[in-house]
């Protein structure tokens, strides 16, 4: 009997390791960690101008996530023995990046122009790193890579995604895919211009999720009632005699009606007939007269 | 000289007020849409048809075509007026899981769980809404807006309104009238067809007494419908969450207080919130267009289609069924998830061929199918238009 307690336990610790390393793996927190680095232009010799009409070494950084994500209080570097080089403002409106958006900083090395004016600057082969505001969690990183050249951008491909390359049109604060994607609709309108396809698929769907419902409440109302017969077998009941006896639509109507009637009837005042219920006292220290009146003082 | 000045005064001023009047602003279209609203509320009242559905969503259609000179902070459509805020539970879909919520709180899927077979008749009536999608596409609709229009053969109101406010915003005050309107219809849209495709020997069949359904049952069906429908469609989420959530507060009967106020007081606030913001979109300015007729005869389409298959569906699984276990086609209908509306149009015309047949508790059964069927083709739809 232990032994099978042990195992029990043991199987249970596994499931737990097992389910909890499956949430771990595949689970993303909402916040900090939805932001990416996703762009970077070091050359800017004819593109994005700041907000005092200079070029300079952009970054962009995208929001992934689907909440609002305060920068303010992170930490930009480019340098991993010094993760705290560069603090973002915080309480500020302007870092506050909306879902699925995005955030431009400038590596000029000049702070002194604004929150969004890093203190160093970046060069080629060089690392960048984004570090939350504890100054020790790395958010993300990149190596610049060599040899990108003026006015291309080095980002990611699709927006968030690990696909680092060198753009030939940068897009800086906005998506790194300028290619017109259409939608959803438009493409399924495209694919399937009558609307068969999502009929046969859609119904095929429908069906399977309720049929998925039959089987499984078919077969769990059969145990269910074997299930019951035992009990009642093992109770010296007569499961035939049960049945049998099995009372008709009519008949529970019947008795539905009578007990309806019945508990309409109830009434304390009807007319002029007056109905009186025994009030039950029963004691709590709430009604207690004891508690409930003041100490003479003495 | 002054007293001149004065009258000029008080003519301009008056003048000025005429300009901000409804009586200035009025036109064609509003007086249609105002005739429209006293219809509803006249249908509700007069003939008791969804009256907890008409009554709010025609005074809603008054208000919204009270005609008011723009940018005054009024309109429905206008942002920062109080109606704008109440709609904010319409357009960004929160009233209606709300909604779902309720309905699970006072649904008893026990006809459902002693005949599980009749679920599948709940899938069936689905169809009215891929027909409709069809039809739609081929009257030139986009995808999207296509997919929120076919939902009305869903005969659910709320999903076409959590639908549309995803796919075809613009749509919407259009698509969710005409869902609630043909809701109320379904009594006189219904017989006919259920008549037209059954025969006199069908009509009679007697069913076996539903089973009783035990505690254990119950209380697993939230559970595990939850977990085999959201996990093949998890865009149908929102819906189908609250829908389970609010059945097992009520089956788990030791939540009792929370079931009764999803099913009470909430769902009765959410439903004069939808009512009347819904009917208040359909200001005439906005709602009056080609389309919206459209949506209409497309609506109508839709509710035909799904009470054929399911009629038919329930004639065609009769065809393998042994005599004594076979199913009336009176209850295919009920599939469409109009509950109880539809359920009881099988038992009216159930009894008027067999005054002791009564089908309601066997037609029950495929009308809370087909909420859960119409919430998983809201959630395919979603899931490949959006």
């Amino acid at each position: 009997m232990k032994r099978v307690l042990h195992l029990k336990a043991n199987g249970l610790i596994i499931l737990l390791v097992l389910f909890g390393s499956v949430i771990f793996q595949n689970s993303h927190a909402q916040g900090a960690v939805d932001l990416k680095l996703n762009e970077i232009l070091l050359y800017n010799d004819s593109g994005y101008v700041d907000e005092y009409g200079q070029r300079g070494t952009w970054i962009e950084i995208f929001n992934s996530g689907y909440s609002t994500v305060d920068i303010g209080g992170m930490y930009f570097s480019n340098d991993p023995n010094n993760p705290k080089k560069y603090k973002v403002a915080k309480d500020n409106v302007s870092t506050i990046i909306p879902p699925r958006n995005y955030y431009v900083v400038w590596a000029d090395g000049n702070s002194l122009k604004g929150i969004n004016h890093l203190n160093f600057t970046l060069a080629e082969k060089e690392f960048l790193f984004l570090y939350d505001a504890n100054g020790r969690s790395l958010i993300d990183s990149i190596q610049i890579e060599e040899g990108i050249g003026k006015d291309k951008a080095f980002g990611r491909l699709t927006d968030g995604f690990d696909d680092w390359r060198v753009l030939e049109r940068p897009s800086p604060l906005s998506s790194n895919q300028i290619k017109e994607e259409p939608s959803g609709a438009e493409k399924f309108g495209k694919v399937d211009p009558t609307g068969a396809g999502m009929m046969v698929i859609a119904m095929g769907v429908v069906f399977s999720a309720l049929a998925l419902l039959f089987f499984i409440f078919k077969y769990m109302g059969k145990v269910l009632n074997k299930e019951k017969t035992k009990t009642t077998k093992k109770d010296n009941v007569d499961v035939k005699d049960m049945v049998e006896d099995e009372m008709s639509g009519e008949v529970n109507a019947a008795i539905a009606l009578a007990l309806y009637l019945y508990k309409d009837q109830m009434h304390d005042y009807e007319n002029t007939v007056l109905t009186i219920n025994k009030v039950s006292r029963t004691y709590s220290p709430w009604s207690s007269k004891i508690y409930g009146l003041r100490q003479t003082p003495r | 000289m002054e007293s001149g000045s004065f009258k000029d005064f008080v003519t301009d001023h008056l003048f000025e007020f005429f300009s901000y009047t409804a009586y200035a602003n009025m036109t064609f279209g509003h007086v249609i849409m105002i005739l429209v609203g006293l219809i509803f509320i006249y249908l509700a009242i007069a003939k008791d048809y969804e009256p907890m559905l008409l009554v709010p969503i025609g005074f809603g259609i008054l208000i919204g075509n009270v005609a008011f000179s723009p940018g005054m902070k009024l309109g429905i459509y206008e942002e920062g007026s109080v109606l704008n805020y109440l709609y904010f539970g319409v357009s960004k879909g929160v009233y209606p899981p709300l909604i779902f919520l309720g309905i699970g709180a006072m649904t008893d899927f026990s006809a459902l769980l002693s005949n599980p077979r009749l679920i599948l008749i709940g899938a069936a009536a689905q169809i009215g809404i891929f027909g409709a999608y069809a039809i739609a596409l081929a009257l030139g609709f986009d995808a999207n807006e296509a997919g929120a229009i076919a939902i009305i053969g869903g005969a659910d109101g709320p999903t076409a309104i959590f639908l549309s406010s995803y796919l075809a915003k613009d749509l919407m005050g259009a698509i969710a009238i005409s869902a609630y309107s043909y809701m109320a219809l379904v009594p006189v849209i219904q017989p006919p067809i259920m008549r037209l495709f059954t025969t006199k020997k069908e009509r009679l069949i007697r069913m076996k007494p539903p089973r009783a359904v035990s505690k254990l049952e119950k209380i697993l069906f939230p559970l595990v419908g939850l977990l085999m429908t959201c996990f093949l469609v998890p865009s149908g989420l929102p819906l189908l969450g609250m829908l389970f959530f609010g059945n097992l507060l009520k089956e788990s009967t030791v939540t009792k207080r929370l079931a009764d106020t999803a099913k009470g007081p909430m769902i009765d606030i959410v439903t004069i919130l939808l009512g009347l913001t819904v009917g208040a979109s359909t200001q005439a300015t906005t709602f009056l267009t080609p389309k919206s007729i459209g949506i209409f005869a497309l609506g109508a389409f839709s509710f035909v289609i799904a009470t054929t298959g399911g009629v038919l569906f329930v004639k065609f699984i009769n065809l393998f069924l042994k005599e004594g276990n076979k199913i009336n086609p009176l209850i295919g209908n009920a599939g469409v998830s109009a509950v109880p509306d539809s359920a009881r149009v099988s038992q009216t015309i159930g009894l008027e061929y067999d005054k002791t047949n009564h089908l309601l508790m066997h037609a029950m059964g495929p009308n809370v199918a087909g909420v859960i069927g119409s919430a998983v083709a809201a959630g395919i739809i979603l899931s490949f238009l959006s």
